[in-house]
């Protein structure tokens, strides 16, 4: 507020169009405004991390001292720690299946001179777009009719369908970048298509698959509307198992559960940058 | 994109059929089913008599309470995007101007931080923040600013402040792609032709962004009627939208006819939102492809 009124109270001083002083004081505005936008996207995050910590069972602000016993209830509880390991399996499977299945389908879009590429992308990435929620609806309902109950391998494989998305793109970003001659000079030389394949081509690839598994890992992960129709009780994933928790109660358990869920994401992508670089891999 | 079609499909476009395997039998067949069910009186496994009706499309019309449910939803939805654009115009200019590396490295991952913390963490995270007893309140009666904790959570002001929150990300993003390819010595010329920076980005910088603010609302819109945790847990069982709707169909009144035509109205509403997505974006890299 203040800044405004000081920035018209510059104006009027100075009526020749210098505009160096507003532009001062409008740089500080345009600067604080982000830095509230970056607190406001930021603070939740740190506020999960200060309740896990924190002794008392209900919220308390300011906090009044620093414990683990909510990371101790949280490891011993049976519910959770099942939650937690089904989700790790979830979401391993689920990364080999998008993984391989995403990298072939981009080579396959990038190499394979097919007919209407452009349209077998747009319908790769739709599950990105088109609402989870209508993705697990739709399986719940197609499992129901075919009488094949809830299987580990319904789930994984609508987590699969919505995880696909990231490993072509990484994948399909990375083969259009790079140069064909090398495959063809491979070849030139005697190199089996194969042997071209495993020794030219994925290597070169490999960032790209690399990052879409890693993308595919923390969604299936995080993956919550596919998941609500498609586990079983007793055999939850780990963020259906906190929303479970969460129609009742606001208890520090759920603040552990949540930070080792962030924290496990942050490995990740930290481990993203350090190998790959985050930045080519984020364009919507 | 260079044209193929000349060409033949060769050995490697077979590897295309996992997918479209996985995409025939747990993406099109699901879909095809869901609508199906949408238009049948029953369940054809189980029932040995099926008819065709339209009484579950009928039913969202006739009954003014699911036209009360698809508006709170719109609004919802419509709240959010407007918030997102507004909070999220800013900080992508920032990450699309800010010269410094780090400075852009840094921006990139508190962006995406709040992005790769999952649904229901987040939603908690609000709810700590926003319930009766929560961190919001707690230090305003602290502080003495108000006897009463504000009500805060349970209504559709919360629900609109968490899916700003998870949604935001989205709309930077989409944004910052758009804003990095004006050509920053537009907005220079304009200044240095007497313009200032406000003016010289009101008149320069905001119309060429246009197809990015439109592509970002329409993303972040259609990510909005369609999210479940946020509206459920923050608006505590009381705001009713259409994708709660769907669940409790499903999961209280096993209705799975009436589940699956609210279902095709939201597929509908997110294929039409998506079409106009991609052509705003068009808009951008069709100037780019051009050039």
């Amino acid at each position: 507020m203040s800044t405004s009124t000081s920035l018209a109270a510059a104006e009027r001083a100075t009526p020749v169009r210098t505009a160096t002083v507003p532009r001062h004081y409008g740089r500080y505005l345009y600067l604080a405004i982000n830095i509230a936008i970056l607190i406001f996207l930021l603070a939740p995050i740190a506020i999960v991390v200060v309740f896990a910590l924190n002794p008392t069972p209900f919220i308390q602000f300011p906090p009044v001292g620093v414990s683990l016993r909510w990371f101790e209830k949280f490891f011993a509880s049976r519910d959770f720690m099942h939650a937690l390991w089904f989700s790790l399996e979830v979401a391993v499977l689920t990364t080999l299946s998008a993984t391989l299945l995403g990298a072939s389908a981009a080579l396959a879009l990038a190499r394979g001179n097919l007919p209407g590429t452009r349209l077998i992308v747009a319908t790769m990435l739709s599950p990105l777009m088109l609402p989870a929620i209508l993705t697990g609806l739709a399986l719940f309902q197609t499992y129901v009719l075919l009488d094949v109950g809830r299987p580990t391998w319904g789930l994984v494989a609508g987590h699969t369908l919505v995880t696909l998305p990231y490993v072509v793109r990484t994948t399909l970003a990375v083969l259009h970048n790079f140069d064909t001659r090398l495959e063809e000079a491979a070849q030139n030389l005697g190199a089996s298509p194969l042997r071209t394949f495993f020794e030219v081509t994925l290597p070169l690839i490999k960032p790209g698959v690399l990052a879409g598994a890693i993308f595919a890992f923390i969604v299936s992960f995080d993956q919550f509307p596919v998941s609500l129709f498609l586990v079983s009780p007793g055999n939850e994933t780990l963020p259906v198992t906190l929303f479970n928790y969460l129609k009742f109660d606001l208890d520090g358990t759920i603040g552990a559960a949540s930070v080792v869920s962030i924290l496990l994401a942050f490995v990740v992508v930290i481990g993203l940058d350090r190998t790959v670089g985050l930045r080519s891999y984020v364009k919507l | 994109m260079s044209s193929t079609a000349a060409q033949r499909p060769n050995g490697l476009a077979l590897f295309i059929l996992p997918s479209a395997l996985l995409f025939a039998l747990f993406f099109f067949l699901p879909i095809g089913l869901m609508a199906t069910m949408s238009v049948l009186t029953g369940n054809p496994v189980v029932m040995p008599k099926v008819a065709f009706t339209t009484r579950h499309y009928a039913r969202m019309i006739d009954d003014p309470f699911y036209l009360e449910v698809i508006w709170t939803t719109i609004r919802i939805g419509l709240v959010t995007t407007l918030v997102a654009l507004a909070i999220g115009y800013p900080l992508a200019h920032w990450m699309a101007r800010i010269k410094s590396r780090t400075g852009h490295a840094l921006l990139l991952m508190a962006v995406l931080a709040p992005m790769l913390t999952g649904i229901v963490v987040r939603t908690f995270a609000w709810m700590t923040l926003l319930s009766d007893k929560g961190v919001v309140n707690q230090t305003l009666m602290s502080l003495g600013l108000i006897a009463q904790p504000l009500k805060l959570m349970y209504t559709e002001t919360g629900i609109v402040v968490g899916l700003v929150h998870i949604y935001v990300p989205f709309m930077v993003l989409t944004l910052t792609g758009v804003i990095g390819r004006i050509d920053e010595r537009l907005e220079q010329a304009a200044e240095n032709l007497g313009a200032s920076p406000l003016r010289a980005f009101i008149e320069v910088t905001l119309p060429l962004s246009l197809p990015g603010i439109l592509a970002g609302s329409l993303l972040v819109f259609a990510l909005a009627i369609s999210a479940y945790v946020t509206p459920i847990l923050l608006g505590g069982f009381q705001i009713m939208t259409l994708p709660i709707l769907i669940y409790q169909q499903i999961s209280a009144n096993f209705n799975v006819g009436f589940a699956a035509a609210i279902g095709i109205v939201l597929l509908v509403i997110s294929l039409l939102l998506v079409i106009a997505y991609n052509r705003a974006l068009g808009l951008v890299s069709g100037q780019r492809e051009l050039q």
